[in-house]
């Protein structure tokens, strides 16, 4: 009887031992998906190469026991393509943490990454709705009416009083009308008028013409996108001489190269490059700018964050002997919260956003440059 | 991985409804509606509301969604009375850019921009249908519905004479046949179908936004009805599995660098679609205009 049941326990844990050993050495499934093609695709690739710089820095310093595989998916931006690729992710790739953007791609996989029990981490969306979308959705980037409210004392040191608002009609515009619409009398100022642009708007030429006959100190413009650049240019180009404001989307490449942009402030995430002194931040700098020859955005940062986030998560699973999935992932940041990052040290709050030190940012010269 | 199958499934199901639903217009009545998206969406955001204001009853949804979309299709249905061909694909335009941007406005009914989050789990005369797949058996199961409708349809004299308007419109109406009526009809029929996978795809997603119901989208729908073969029953469902599981397919080359994902399948897509038109320019299930 003895010998049998040893002879069944020895084939047994024959049998299973290669599996085991699979285990131990199979990689860490991260996904990305991100729009890859269309007329988005621009933010994909910015968002693909800070992660791939964060996973050189993960695997040149040896943080994890086991290798990431990283696996791509194009959301097209659209709703749709998000919930396929999320599916795909999820349920066939194995991902257990998953880095997006966009919106309408995170409201559509979040229920999906939800029942999966598969980590979100969002770092391009800045609308309010995307806080508290699910458990399993975090964001690694403040919400844009954390950036307003940062961006409220600088202008009443400034004594810029009458502010003129053109925003897009959606949650990321109509926030930063209620934030402003709030926040300004509290700050001695007050919106001078309000225009509210479609989504899909290219033209802002008749917009320029009331903007200019309200005479407003400043001008304060959310949207994102192509529409950034256009709205710009279109300003300045119907005479708008005004100081001219927006939020961190006005660090994407295609606004800081426009010569209209000149003088344009922004608020952001602590992203002083020049004289950052944590080491993290030092050497993410001083890599983006060898390996692409330039400075890094704050999309760059967002995203090198999300995917540092993961080896931060994963390393402490690693050392409690917990297998790396999204249920452990997710309570392991609930546990720990606070996390050294590039910009410096942030703390995830309740709603799943990100706290993280604000600062304000100037263009000159088609660079940014902080100034408060 | 069945789950991801189950999950392509059943968006190929109602964008097979869908497809077929405009092959009804296009391959059956000659009405090129670009604007195909926009009842989508009315059915959906129909659907949507239903479900968060009452009850989630699918039946009652699919109800609302093709009564809500056959009703507004009357702004399709009337400059189609007037105008066909281009004149009438530059009228669809119209009405599609109009319907984006009343989707993007109308926050009440739509949620704007934003959309609508926390569509409620479907459910069928009090029976949980929500587990993906015994929504794909009810998706099937539409399909089916509206697939035998049309056959039935197009076997009869309503569909003859569709297809002899489609074909010559004066030469239909000399034989006494009532044009107005009869593309009237058409229209809201595709339409209110259109609508009923708008509810299936809202109640499948759980998040409706405009993004779904943009001019790419009715352009999609079109390329999947023109690719399989206008006026057959299986060519609009061919090219609904061409232009959804083609893409997907693609995600699984596993050469290609994260970086360039997006441009390499679209480059191998279009390339696919190319070929296509020039070697089978019928669609892949169509038949030459001889043998309709």
């Amino acid at each position: 009887m003895l010998q049998r049941r040893t002879f069944l326990l020895t084939t047994a844990a024959g049998l299973a031992a290669p599996a085991v050993l699979r285990a131990q050495g199979s990689p860490y499934v991260v996904g990305t998906l991100f729009p890859m093609s269309g007329p988005n695709a621009e933010y994909g690739m910015l968002f693909t190469n800070a992660v791939q710089l964060a996973f050189e820095h993960i695997k040149a310093d040896g943080m994890l026991k086991r290798p990431i595989d990283l696996r791509a998916q194009d959301s097209l931006a659209t709703p749709q393509g998000g919930a396929v690729g999320m599916q795909k992710l999820a349920s066939v790739d194995g991902a257990s943490y998953v880095m997006l953007g966009f919106t309408g791609v995170s409201k559509a996989a979040a229920p999906i990454g939800t029942r999966s029990k598969v980590m979100m981490v969002n770092g391009g969306g800045v609308g309010p709705d995307l806080a508290g979308l699910s458990p399993y959705f975090w964001n690694v980037i403040p919400l844009v009416n954390q950036e307003v409210k940062a961006l409220l004392p600088w202008l009443r040191q400034k004594s810029l009083k009458r502010i003129a608002l053109i925003y897009v009609d959606d949650p990321l515009g109509n926030s930063v009308l209620e934030q402003l619409r709030k926040g300004l009398p509290e700050a001695g100022g007050e919106l001078a008028d309000t225009y509210s642009v479609p989504p899909t708007a290219q033209q802002f030429a008749a917009v320029a013409a009331k903007v200019r006959s309200v005479n407003a100190d400043a001008v304060y413009f959310a949207s994102y996108g192509a529409q950034q650049s256009q709205i710009i240019k279109q300003l300045r180009d119907n005479g708008i001489k005004q100081q001219l404001l927006t939020y961190s989307a006005g660090s994407i490449p295609s606004v800081l190269s426009l010569p209209e942009s000149e003088g344009l402030v922004y608020t952001s995430q602590a992203a002083d490059w020049s004289s950052a002194q944590d080491p993290v931040t030092q050497r993410f700098v001083k890599d983006w700018r060898a390996k692409h020859n330039s400075d890094p955005s704050i999309y760059h940062q967002n995203y090198y964050n999300a995917m540092r986030l993961f080896a931060l998560l994963a390393q402490e699973l690693e050392k409690a002997g917990t297998p790396v999935n999204g249920e452990n992932l997710l309570a392991t940041l609930l546990k720990v919260r606070h996390f050294t990052f590039v910009g410096g040290e942030g703390t995830f709050q309740d709603n799943g956003t990100l706290e993280l030190p604000m600062q304000i940012n100037q263009i000159h010269d088609g660079r940014a440059q902080k100034i408060a | 991985m069945i789950a991801y199958l189950t999950n392509l499934a059943t968006l190929a199901t109602i964008f097979g409804i869908l497809a077929a639903s405009l092959n009804l217009l296009i391959g059956y009545a000659g009405i090129f509606s670009i604007a195909h998206a926009v009842f989508f969406g009315l059915g959906a955001y129909a659907g949507a509301q239903l479900a968060m204001l009452l009850v989630p009853d699918l039946l009652l949804a699919c109800l609302a969604g093709g009564l809500v979309a056959g009703a507004l299709s009357l702004c399709l249905a009337l400059p189609a009375l007037r105008v066909r061909g281009e004149y009438f694909v530059a009228a669809s335009l119209g009405l599609q850019m109009m319907a984006v941007t009343v989707f993007s406005e109308a926050h009440a009914f739509t949620g704007g921009h934003g959309g609508l989050v926390g569509i409620p789990l479907a459910s069928l005369l009090g029976f949980d249908i929500s587990a993906p797949p015994t929504f794909l058996v009810v998706c099937l199961v539409v399909l089916a519905l509206v697939l035998v409708v049309i056959r039935v349809l197009m076997r009869g004299s309503f569909g003859r004479s569709l297809m002899a308007i489609r074909d010559s419109e004066s030469a239909a109406e000399a034989f006494g046949k009532n044009v107005a009526r009869l593309k009237t009809l058409a229209v809201v029929l595709g339409c209110a179908m259109a609508g009923v996978a708008g509810v299936l795809f809202a109640f499948y997603m759980a998040f409706v936004n405009v993004e779904s119901f943009t001019l790419e989208q009715s352009i999609l729908v079109m390329a999947m009805v023109i690719i399989g073969g206008t006026a057959t029953l299986i060519g609009p469902l061919v090219g609904v599995l061409l232009l959804l599981l083609l893409p997907a397919g693609l995600s699984f080359l596993p050469f290609i660098p994260p970086t360039e994902i997006g441009s390499v399948q679209q480059l191998i897509y279009g390339l696919a679609m190319a070929l296509l038109m020039i070697f089978r320019p019928a669609g892949l299930a169509g038949r030459s205009a001889g043998q309709r």
